[in-house]
């Protein structure tokens, strides 16, 4: 298997597992040529993002040998165990511990301990020992490639050029030819990869986080009680957002039982939102689900809220006349409908690009996502669509002069319409690249009682021969009412 | 059931670029057989198709059949396909005739407007509105960025007479009135308004509406359907054309596509209904019809007149000048039968009229000569005493029989065709001198028509279909080169996808029915168009991609049906090269003699082509060609004609090489059939086959015999002529032949004789060289022979200097020189040009010092500079960057280069040296001073470079060593496996033998029907030839595909003629060993984040072999 990446002038291969390399195959080929060579090749498309938060995640687990963990991107992680490693009985149990845990996640490390971050980086991208004595350092990168001291494109071949291929090369040699060949940032790397200079790593800044939690010396069961304690933390958590600035767009309560087990509720809002008495409403609609049949009554000891989603919130001002409530009033009954029904089940039509009628709309959950404008019919001209569509379409019996005419009259739900008017044909053929089918021809009609129908001939197929039994008349269908 | 009649009169082609979807051919055919009166095609801001729907008729009129459409693919003669349109015909063959002889094709284009009027359709009435409408289109095209035309109302308006116009309204017709007032003011009497029925719902309240416009403006209104193809199935490729045009996937396209498919050629009475609320507009169609009275015939034979001195006509002229040049090209007097042959040329082409196209040719190959610019004519113009003695064309009609007929005929329409090679570095001067003799406004390049191929039909459609980018790319890449006619579903499950599954076969279904349709216009390598009058006022002119060059929207094929003066400028690399040569022989005293002058007949030349030693030489340096020149065993000038036309794909598809060679070395007696007494001379085949051993090899042979043999008429003749370029029109063929086996049988001859001889014919096909092309070529494999047997230092020097050219990449060019005895030497700061030079040796001699060219990546301006600076020499490196102005990247690769060896500098040190000059413009107290002194530093020694590591920055550097073969210093890693040379493999050991080579690999190749992949490898004591069957290649795919360094064990076959292949059972890529050269354990290194270990630039098994890099131009340099 094969990671590509689009790259100037067509797709190349970004990485590549085991298989694929025992191919031949390696970062950089051209996917065309790695296909004429493994025909069998599976590739999934490069996602930097999905690396990036792989690479997060890992950062964070890692957050519980030290807090000084910096992201060395695409691909690494700096650690300063400085301080911590006793607590692991020592650097050589802790970096054991957390590559076991990383390997457990189905990933491939390779992890140094050394002196100084870029020591460290250095064996470790390069393959040195796993744990380097103090002092040992610069013995311990004279064998590794010059490519371990991080030097740009034309240096480092430059320095290839001149045979100079290792770091203990370099380190052998007077430094001011060096210098004056490759400035001084050559001989900082240098002194720092050999350990004579130490730079600090810069940590990953944590993420603020707006949370509040409140513990219970004796665990609370009475809903009352959880709601009390919900408002408490709400109000909390209002304030630290308007503090802020910001609103919340998802809130999650966390419910921790006595025995262990958790229970969380998620709540997301149309808007940001920071007052209590909302968000607490949200909440209410949802606290029945923790009521367990099975409760063995053992109650909540811990109770955590916190917002993972949060937006910029500058307080409005309210209308005098209240005339803004109108729309915010629907917009709080949209978050209560959807925080009761869930977001897949309060829906809007939004227009979709299509000549095709019975796909010209679809519905998407009315929370994240912003109405859009229908198509208005011309100026001067009548509705081309009608307001009310059926689906399916009604059957209809109808008699219409061949080949293309309006129908005269038709019977819908044992009624006979008689056709005072009529426009049309409005041929609309399937799209070829979902279904195969005839055209419709739709009409426009208007009976003699001025009500208005949208409907539609379906031609019988004439792909049949001559001996195949043919429809004889053509079907016609009722698909729409105008107002 | 009588309909009223009709016409179409708005319809777009596919060369309404991705908007039309059906070629104008089948416009024609289609609207023919709905039975239209006629038909109007008008493209958007062009006239590009209309000259093919005009042949297309002209076609029907005389021959009933069908067009195939004939592609022109490659420069070569006779290289052309036919993209096959074979549709059902509900006619006769005469009744077909009688209706084209009746309909009417109109001519015109579809004036889009960027200023918001709506769009007109225009057809000139006469010549001269067709001539202001091509100045309007022009107007516009010089408007426009590259490829588009910015037309105004005010540009038709100022041209609009003689012009007629209808209108198109569009959706919204509030704020027609107007515009139609204002044109219907400006062309009094000439302008429709036009009206579709699409089935949009308000059909009739529209068209009423528009009749009401129509006649508050005073114009009448036009029934139309706007048609965009000519079948309502061909809806699905222009869906997927909109897409390719508007870049969105077609489930994203949504109301860009048309709703139905209603815009297609529909029957008049299908019209008739449409239209009964408005009966006069379909009456219009013929009304607008006849007031047309042009048809693009009117346009023939516009020659220029300048090559004519005033007061003498074309004629008098000419006819004095071929005197004049026929006396000086036999000074001791002109041979009876090339008089006669010319007297009788001159006749016909007075006939014809085409006396100024000869003396415009004449005027620019004389204007090559003053020039000093070798050129020389190819094609069928070779078969022409008057161009011989003209100079044009290089074969004597005094030592051959050439086929006039051939070149120029009454029979044929087409116009003579003469193709001239010129210098390929050079052409621009003749180009430029045509602008200058002409005008721009009189001398055009033509255009070629790019069209879609399997690869890019796939790619597009796939991404139109919205197939995920891998899916499309292992689509468009099931295919070896990009110019295949097929996609077959074989390739398609080469690349691991079902061909059967249903998103997949409709990709591959709207892929096939892409290909072939016109994507855009471009250029013409060298076709140039002169006329006579205003060539705007012809066809449209639009400005090139290149500066200074204008081109037309008519491709080669357009022009040939009109009857055009037309003349191929074309660029060949040989002729650069020969000249390159004739001129180091005249600096360094060594021959002072013209291309033409070279002695004939030299047996040293023959002796070394039979040695199949013709590495570099013309045309006969390919694998094929070196594997057939110890077979056919070359003596004298015409096995040369013969060697050149042997080894194409017509004569080996044909199987005609085997009984060729069978004859020639006396293993199979030559005869020649004979008809029955009573119907000719027995001997009427020994006539036309004589000179081949009685095996057709080029093209007229075919055509001869069967007007011999079948006794075709000229007609039929030409009409097998057509059938064979097209040979795949099963149809046609089969008619010709079962005319000729039937007409040969009852001529006496024998039938299985006669099948046999159709057989020969159809094989041809079009893959075959006319005699006359094949003796011009050879007139430059003979030249370059000359030159290489008896002058090789010269020979390579010139090859190198003339790169990029040829077959092989230049380390094999050196390569060769050094095994002829040619000292080479590196390239040096202090001693090479840019070009290669020849520098004399301490015994007399001279020695081949390559050029700083010969370095990747070295800009020429720099290397120049350096030469002007350096002087008596560079004692220093300081010096260099001072005094010589040489930009210190350029000094960099010259390091890398290892070019500082007579500074006393090996790369490494010279690198390391010049690393401490910086990069900056020169401090000005420096540049004051000339020269930088700075002060001597104390460092260390660096560590020297072994001799692998040499040859491998030799490659990367230069692509070659001097030093030594990579193979050569990894020789004992193969020789403890017991790995045989190179030369082992292909002379030593006998047929048979199982043996192990290796080498790096120079070439790859799949020809043909892709059976066998051809692999040439090199060591350092030779090259051996590897063949593998398509079985074990599937097996080794990727070991063949990848390896730069290849060990192939198999078995030894070698042919009676000594031919030697290594037929390959087992294929390993040994390319790491390469890596090992450069003596670096490290580059093995197992982490990803480290790129040093790039592999190498992409080098599909397309790529020339010329550019095939043995070391990858590695990231370790620049």
């Amino acid at each position: 298997m094969a990671v590509v990446r689009a790259v100037k002038g067509g797709q190349r291969l970004h990485a590549v597992d085991r298989a694929a390399q025992a191919l031949g195959l390696a970062p950089g080929l051209p996917l065309a040529d790695a296909r004429a060579r493994v025909p069998g090749l599976a590739v999934v498309p490069h996602d930097p993002a999905a690396d990036e938060a792989l690479l997060v995640r890992l950062a964070e687990d890692c957050d519980r040998a030290t807090p000084m963990v910096a992201l060395d991107p695409p691909d690494g992680l700096a650690l300063d165990i400085t301080g911590c490693a006793h607590l692991w009985g020592g650097e050589a149990r802790l970096r054991a511990r957390l590559m076991a845990r990383i390997a457990r996640l189905g990933v491939e490390a390779r992890a140094s301990v050394a002196g100084t971050p870029d020591a460290a980086r250095a064996l470790a991208r390069f393959g040195g020992p796993a744990i380097v004595a103090p002092g040992e350092e610069a013995a311990a990168v004279r064998p590794l490639p010059i490519a371990a001291l991080g030097p740009d494109d034309a240096t480092r071949a430059a320095l290839i050029r001149a045979g100079l291929k290792r770091v203990g090369d370099l380190s052998d040699r007077p430094t001011a030819p060096l210098t004056a060949r490759f400035g001084t940032d050559l001989a900082t790397r240098l002194r720092r990869v050999t350990g004579a200079e130490d730079a600090r790593i810069t940590p990953r800044r944590a993420v603020p986080d707006c949370a509040a939690e409140q513990a219970f010396a004796d665990p609370i069961g009475r809903m009352e009680d959880v709601e009390a304690s919900l408002a408490l933390l709400l109000a909390r958590v209002g304030h630290a957002l308007e503090r802020a600035g910001r609103g919340g767009r998802v809130f999650e309560a966390a419910f921790f039982r006595a025995d262990g087990a958790v229970r969380r509720i998620r709540v997301g809002t149309g808007r940001p939102q920071r007052d209590p008495a909302v968000v607490g409403g949200l909440f209410r609609e949802r606290l029945g689900a923790l009521a367990d049949p099975r409760d063995p009554g053992f109650g909540f000891d811990l109770i955590r809220l916190s917002v993972p989603v949060a937006e910029p919130l500058v307080p409005a001002q309210g209308l005098l006349d209240g005339g803004a409530a109108g729309t915010e009033a629907v917009a709080d009954l949209l978050d209560r409908l959807t925080a009761r029904f869930g977001r897949d089940r309060v829906l809007r039509f939004v227009p979709a690009n299509t000549h095709d009628p019975v796909r010209a709309s679809r519905t998407v959950p009315v929370l994240g996502t912003t109405p859009l404008s229908w198509p208005a019919p011309e100026p001067g001209e009548p509705p081309r669509r009608p307001l009310t569509v059926f689906a399916p379409p009604q059957p209809i019996e109808a008699m219409a002069e061949v080949p293309d005419g309006p129908p005269l009259r038709f019977r819908w739900r044992r009624v006979l319409h008689e056709i005072a008017r009529a426009e049309g044909p409005e041929r609309i053929a399937p799209e070829w690249w979902r279904e195969a089918g005839p055209a419709r021809d739709y009409y426009r009609v208007e009976d003699r009682e001025g009500r208005r129908f949208w409907v539609f001939r379906v031609d019988p197929p004439d792909e049949a021969g001559p001996d195949a039994p043919r429809p004889a008349f053509p079907r016609w269908f009722l698909h729409g009412l105008f107002a | 059931m009588t309909a009223p009649p009709y016409a179409e009169l708005v319809a777009a082609s596919d060369f309404s670029f991705l908007r039309g979807a059906s070629h104008p051919q089948d416009l024609v055919l289609t609207a023919l057989l709905l039975g239209h009166a006629g038909l109007g095609i008008a493209d958007r801001n062009t006239v590009a198709g209309v000259v093919r729907a005009h042949a297309a008729l002209r076609d029907l009129r005389e021959d009933g059949l069908p067009p195939p459409e004939r592609v022109r693919e490659g420069s070569g003669p006779g290289e052309v396909v036919c993209v096959e349109s074979a549709p059902d015909l509900p006619l006769s063959n005469d009744d077909l005739k009688r209706r084209a002889a009746l309909f009417r094709f109109a001519p015109g284009a579809r004036l889009v407007f960027a200023d918001g009027t709506p769009d007109v359709a225009a057809y000139p009435s006469d010549r001269e509105a067709w001539g202001r409408l091509c100045r309007i289109l022009t107007a516009g095209n010089l408007r426009g960025t590259k490829g588009t035309c910015v037309l105004t109302l005010d540009d038709l308006l100022a041209r609009a007479a003689g012009l007629l116009l209808v209108v198109l309204p569009p959706r919204r017709t509030d704020g027609l009135a107007p515009v139609l007032t204002r044109i219907a003011e400006a062309a009094p009497g000439s302008v429709w308004l036009g009206a579709a029925m699409h089935r949009r719902g308000d059909d009739r309240r529209r068209l009423a509406r528009l009749l009401s416009l129509a006649e508050g403006a005073g114009v009448p209104l036009l029934a139309t359907n706007d048609v965009l193809y000519a079948d309502p199935a061909d809806r699905a490729l222009q869906d997927v054309m909109t897409c390719i045009r508007e870049h969105v996937p077609i489930d994203r396209a949504g109301r860009l596509l048309e709703a139905n498919a209603e815009r297609h050629l529909k029957a008049p009475a299908e019209m008739a209904r449409l239209f009964r609320d408005a009966p006069a507009a379909l009456a219009q169609a013929r009304a607008l019809l006849d007031r047309i009275d042009f048809s693009l015939d009117q346009l023939r034979y516009e020659y220029p007149e300048e090559p004519v001195p005033p007061g003498r006509t074309a004629r008098d002229w000419l006819a004095e000048v071929t005197g004049r040049h026929a006396r000086m090209r036999y000074p001791q007097g002109v041979p009876p039968k090339v008089e006669a042959q010319i007297a009788q040329e001159l006749a016909l082409i007075a006939r014809l009229g085409y006396e100024p196209y000869f003396l415009t040719i004449l005027d620019i190959v004389r204007f090559a000569n003053d020039r000093g610019i070798l050129c020389q004519g190819r094609g069928s113009a070779a078969n022409s005493a008057v161009c011989y003695v003209l100079g044009i064309t290089a074969v004597d009609p005094a030592e051959h029989d050439l086929l006039f007929a051939r070149f120029l005929s009454e029979e044929r329409r087409e116009p003579p065709d003469i193709d001239v090679d010129f210098e390929h570095e050079r052409r621009e001067e003749v180009i430029q001198h045509i602008y200058a003799r002409y005008g721009r406004d009189r001398a055009g390049i033509i255009a070629t028509v790019i069209r879609y191929r399997p690869r890019s039909a796939m790619r597009e459609v796939g991404k139109a279909l919205g197939l995920s980018e891998d899916i499309t790319a292992r689509l468009a890449s099931s295919q070896w080169g990009s110019w295949g006619r097929e996609i077959r579903d074989r390739h398609i499950a080469e690349t691991g996808l079902d061909p059967a599954n249903p998103l997949i076969r409709r990709a591959l279904d709207l892929a096939r029915r892409l290909m072939g349709h016109p994507r855009h216009l471009s250029q013409h390598v060298g076709g140039f168009i002169l006329t006579r009058g205003r060539l705007d006022e012809l066809v449209p002119v639009g400005p090139a991609a290149m500066e200074g060059r204008t081109f037309v929207e008519w491709d080669k094929d357009d022009i040939d049906a009109l009857g055009l003066l037309k003349v191929d400028v074309l660029a060949l690399g040989m002729l650069t090269a020969i000249r390159r040569a004739l001129d180091l022989l005249r600096r360094h005293g060594l021959d002072d003699r013209g291309m033409h002058e070279i002695p004939p007949g030299d047996a040293a030349v023959y002796a070394m082509l039979r040695r199949a030693d013709s590495l570099g030489v013309f045309q006969v340096e390919s694998r094929a060609q070196m594997n057939m020149l110890p077979r056919l065993r070359p003596k004298a000038f015409y096995d040369l004609v013969i060697q050149v036309a042997i080894v194409r794909p017509g004569p080996i598809q044909g199987d005609m090489v085997h009984p060729y060679l069978r004859r020639r070395q006396g293993l199979e007696t030559v005869d020649y059939p004979s008809p029955a007494p009573e119907h000719g001379p027995a001997d009427e085949l020994r006539q036309v086959l004589a000179k081949t051993l009685g095996v057709p090899l080029f093209q007229e042979q075919a055509m001869r015999l069967a007007m011999v043999a079948a006794r075709f008429t000229d007609a039929e003749a030409n009409g097998l002529r057509k059938a064979m370029a097209t040979f795949r029109n099963v149809g046609t063929i089969g008619h010709f032949e079962r005319i000729m086996v039937d007409r040969m049988v009852a001529r006496g001859y024998d039938p299985a004789f006669a099948a046999r001889c159709f057989g020969q014919i159809k094989g041809f096909g079009s893959y075959g060289f006319p005699e006359s092309h094949a003796a011009s070529f050879a007139k430059l494999v003979y030249v370059s022979s000359w030159i290489k047997c008896h002058h090789p230092g010269v020979f390579a020097c010139a090859l190198l200097n003339s790169q990029p050219m040829g077959f092989y990449a230049p380390a094999q060019i050196v390569r060769d020189a050094a095994e002829h005895g040619v000292e080479v030497r590196g390239v040096d700061v202090n001693r090479s040009d840019w070009d290669c030079t020849l520098e004399p040796r301490g015994d007399g001699g001279l020695a081949l010092r390559l050029g700083l060219r010969q370095v990747d990546g070295m800009p020429e301006a720099a290397a120049r500079a350096l030469v002007a600076a350096r002087g008596a020499g560079f004692a220093r490196i300081e010096d260099m960057a001072g005094r010589g102005r040489v930009p210190l990247p350029a000094l960099r690769r010259l390091a890398d280069a290892d070019a500082f060896r007579s500074l006393g500098l090996d790369r490494r040190a010279a690198s390391w040296a010049l690393r401490r000059l910086s990069d900056g413009a020169p401090l000005p107290l420096f540049a004051v001073a000339g020269a930088r002194d700075l002060p001597p530093e104390a460092d260390a020694p660096l560590p020297a470079m072994a001799l692998g590591e040499h040859v491998a920055a030799d490659y990367q550097t230069v692509r070659l060593s001097l030093k030594a073969h990579p193979m050569a210093i990894l020789r004992p890693v193969f020789a403890r496996e017991r790995v045989a040379t190179c030369r082992e493999a292909s002379d030593r050991l006998p047929d048979g033998r199982w043996v192990a080579a290796a080498g790096v690999v120079l070439v790859r190749q799949r020809p043909g029907n892709g059976n066998a992949i051809f692999v040439t490898i090199e060591d350092e004591t030779g090259i051996a030839n590897v063949i593998l069957w398509a079985r074990v290649f599937e097996r080794f795919r990727r070991q063949v595909l990848a390896a730069r360094l290849m060990l192939v064990e198999g078995r030894v076959q070698r042919s009676p003629e000594g031919v030697t292949h290594l037929l390959a059972v087992r294929v390993h890529d040994r390319s790491a060993e390469l890596d090992r050269l450069s003596g670096d354990p490290l580059r093995i290194d197992p982490s990803p984040a480290d790129e040093v270990r790039r592999p190498p630039t992409p080098r599909g098994a397309a790529g020339h072999p010329r550019d095939v890099r043995v070391l990858p131009p590695s990231r370790d340099f620049h």
